[in-house]
């Protein structure tokens, strides 16, 4: 564990992603504090990818939920192993144990499916939970998880309270297509993730492509920065820009490579067409 | 008059002062806000002013639109005598800030100008301008806010239509089909291993809107318009017509996916935009051309109008009573009824008011959100 957020910066840099001081101090701090980060931003800005660094730099294992409208106790906590269940019951009917046995049997750990968000609690070692886009799931469960980021435990009917051995960390992604709710956002440290500064989407495609010349990175950068400034269906994020950084080097980066593989960044033909006229009127 | 760290006595009564002051401001924080604040400071963050700031703003901002107004009050309350609490971040105009000595004098010294510092507490409170945007009434929009306006409706109209499109697609939950349940279970055995459900058919809803493009509209007819573009090119199954003195279809005007184009195209052909007010014969002009093709049972008409009708309100009475026979469901939208005290008692209301479904305003954009419930099926 750093003692300044400052010293954060080259260990996960050379992890291979690139931070700047702010999201460093965050980071650093959410550890400090053991509160959640909820980080919100465009899509393709890097958000997820935080979860996966903090992983890798303490060396914990990674839980992930993905959200999406419609999910329920069952598919985030736990669920019962049905089929499980039922096979044991027809194996057991010749057997001499008692009801209460056969019960308590069915319903022990093994017939338990455990979800990400029980997985998280119940490890025997500290986990990091990424909850995934939780704009999409609805605000009832936004409202179970409150309980759950505050206490770090879980009532299952059947077997009892479990408590958390080890706190996780816990990183909350959102694309914003709803705000969340006040109590939520104020029990996590904020942050919103930009597209990056020209500068720095530089250093993120030299990161991914090492053998690439300063020059193009620098050009692509630059190019990209200009796109984003346009109305378009869908904003390219940092993938797409890595995604046209390896397109015009496959196409050995002559002059037409740049045009000839818009399609690598933009994901609809109104947006290529958009950014052609824009910017390639002479050509 | 905004606080300033040196009137407290120790810095840890300042941390406490600060959180405060934000609270003031509109921040949403509470004690365990102040508590992380002086924790965070504890962990060393604290001489380091760029640091400190990182974490406050990420423990007292919970929006992106926060953040501005946020650095703002934090440089205020912790800047110095005579220095500028450097930025790290290569801000070009914190740059130039810096460069040119006059500007640093008069941020240093901070007493210079007292007006200065009433118009920055001015912009300082309310913290959430998003909110204070949808609710303001569009006749009293200045032009700078309505251009904010239009780009937050586009996104807002896009997000709510991307959360009614999944909402669609939820339907893995049904009623158990106990039949096909036991015949898919044969293969186990007669053991219920899978349960099969069967899922009812959601009927989806089309839209037919009628705008009101008559003079008493005008400040509302432009913006209205603006929404039903923004609800165009996310809702396939619309259909817009616009009534004054006659009535025109515009579905095809709108479609374009500029929206400076297709409100273009839209006052081109327009030729009884801000005329006077015939609703009954308008409407009836619909039944009779229009009606037959463009309503069935799926079908939810939603009339955006202030409902002042020069004409009969008879007429308006028996079209309004086709229309809603025709139609799922029937939405009168009123821009008027944003008003206080306000109340529909014009003959074209009155005359209206029976066969509504629902009765709702339409003076801002937040109202017109409130579609959102109606269009869950759409």
């Amino acid at each position: 564990m750093v003692d300044n957020p400052r010293d954060l910066i080259p260990i996960i840099d050379n992890l291979g992603y690139v931070i700047d001081e702010e999201l460093a101090t965050v980071l650093f701090l959410m550890q400090k504090l053991e509160k959640p980060l909820l980080l919100e931003g465009n899509p393709g800005v890097g958000k997820t990818k935080v979860a996966y660094i903090l992983a890798d730099m303490l060396g914990y294992e990674i839980v992930r939920l993905q959200c999406y409208e419609g999910l329920d106790v069952n598919n985030a906590i736990y669920e019962w192993n049905y089929q499980k269940q039922l096979l044991a019951i027809k194996i057991s009917e010749s057997s001499t144990k008692s009801d209460k046995e056969k019960e308590d049997m069915i319903f022990g750990e093994d017939y338990l499916l455990k979800r990400p968000l029980l997985k998280a609690i119940s490890n025997n070692k500290r986990m990091i939970l990424l909850i995934d886009e939780i704009d999409r799931a609805d605000e009832e469960f936004e409202a179970f998880l409150l309980e759950l980021l505050s206490d770090f435990q879980i009532s299952i009917p059947e077997l009892g309270t479990i408590s958390a051995k080890h706190k996780p960390i816990v990183v909350l992604t959102s694309n914003r297509t709803r705000e969340l709710g006040d109590a939520l956002k104020r029990r996590c440290l904020y942050h919103w993730v930009d597209y990056p500064s020209p500068e720095k989407e530089m250093l993120i495609i030299k990161k991914h492509l090492p053998n690439i010349e300063a020059k193009l990175a620098d050009q692509i950068a630059v190019f990209v920065e200009k796109v984003r400034t346009l109305k378009l269906d869908k904003t390219p994020g940092i993938a797409e820009t890595i995604d046209w950084a390896r397109g015009i080097a496959a196409l050995n980066n002559d002059d037409a490579a740049m045009y000839n593989s818009l399609s690598c960044l933009l994901k609809s033909n109104s947006d290529i067409r958009a950014v052609k006229k824009e910017f390639f009127t002479k050509s | 008059m905004s606080q300033h760290y040196t009137q407290f006595s120790s810095f840890s009564e300042a941390f406490i002062g600060f959180a405060q002051e934000a609270r003031r401001r509109g921040f949403p924080t509470g004690i365990q806000c102040t508590k992380d604040t002086v924790e965070s400071a504890l962990f060393g963050l604290w001489p380091d002013k760029a640091l400190f700031e990182y974490a406050l703003t990420s423990l007292f901002c919970h929006e992106e639109e926060e953040r501005a107004v946020f650095k703002k009050l934090y440089t205020q309350f912790w800047k110095q005598k005579g220095t500028i609490i450097q930025d790290k971040r290569t801000n070009k105009n914190q740059k130039s800030v810096l460069s040119s000595s006059s500007s640093a004098v008069m941020l240093g010294t901070g007493d210079t100008g007292s007006s200065e510092e009433g118009e920055e507490a001015k912009t300082t409170t309310g913290a959430n301008t998003k909110e204070t945007l949808k609710r303001t009434d569009f006749a009293y929009l200045t032009k700078y806010q309505s251009s904010l306006l239009d780009e937050l409706s586009e996104k807002l109209v896009k997000e709510m239509s991307q959360r009614l499109k999944r909402r669609k697609k939820k339907s893995t939950k049904g009623q158990i089909d106990i039949a096909n349940s036991i015949r898919t279970n044969i293969q186990n055995g007669g053991n219920i291993l899978k349960l099969a459900k069967k899922n009812k058919k959601r009927d989806k809803y089309r839209l037919m809107v009628l705008l009101d493009v008559s003079g008493s509209m005008d400040k509302y007819s432009f913006y209205l318009l603006k929404f039903l573009w923004a609800l165009r090119s996310n809702f396939k199954q619309i259909e817009v017509f616009t009534f004054s003195t006659q009535l025109m279809r515009i579905t095809d005007y709108i479609s374009d996916k500029n929206m400076a184009i297709a409100l273009a195209m839209v006052s081109q052909n327009a030729r009884h935009w801000s005329g006077g007010t015939k609703i009954g014969t308008c409407l009836k002009d619909f039944n009779d051309n229009y009606a037959k093709r463009y309503l069935n049972g799926k079908t939810m008409t939603i009339v955006l109008s202030d409902g002042l009708d020069t004409g009969e309100p008879e007429v308006l009475e028996t079209a309004m009573q086709q229309i809603k026979m025709r139609s799922k469901k029937l939405i009168w939208l009123n821009p008027l009824k944003g008003m206080q005290g306000y109340e529909p008692i014009q003959m074209g209301m009155k005359a209206a008011l029976p066969s509504l479904n629902h009765f709702g305003s339409a003076h801002n954009f937040e109202s017109l959100l409130t579609l959102e419930k109606l269009l869950q099926d759409a």
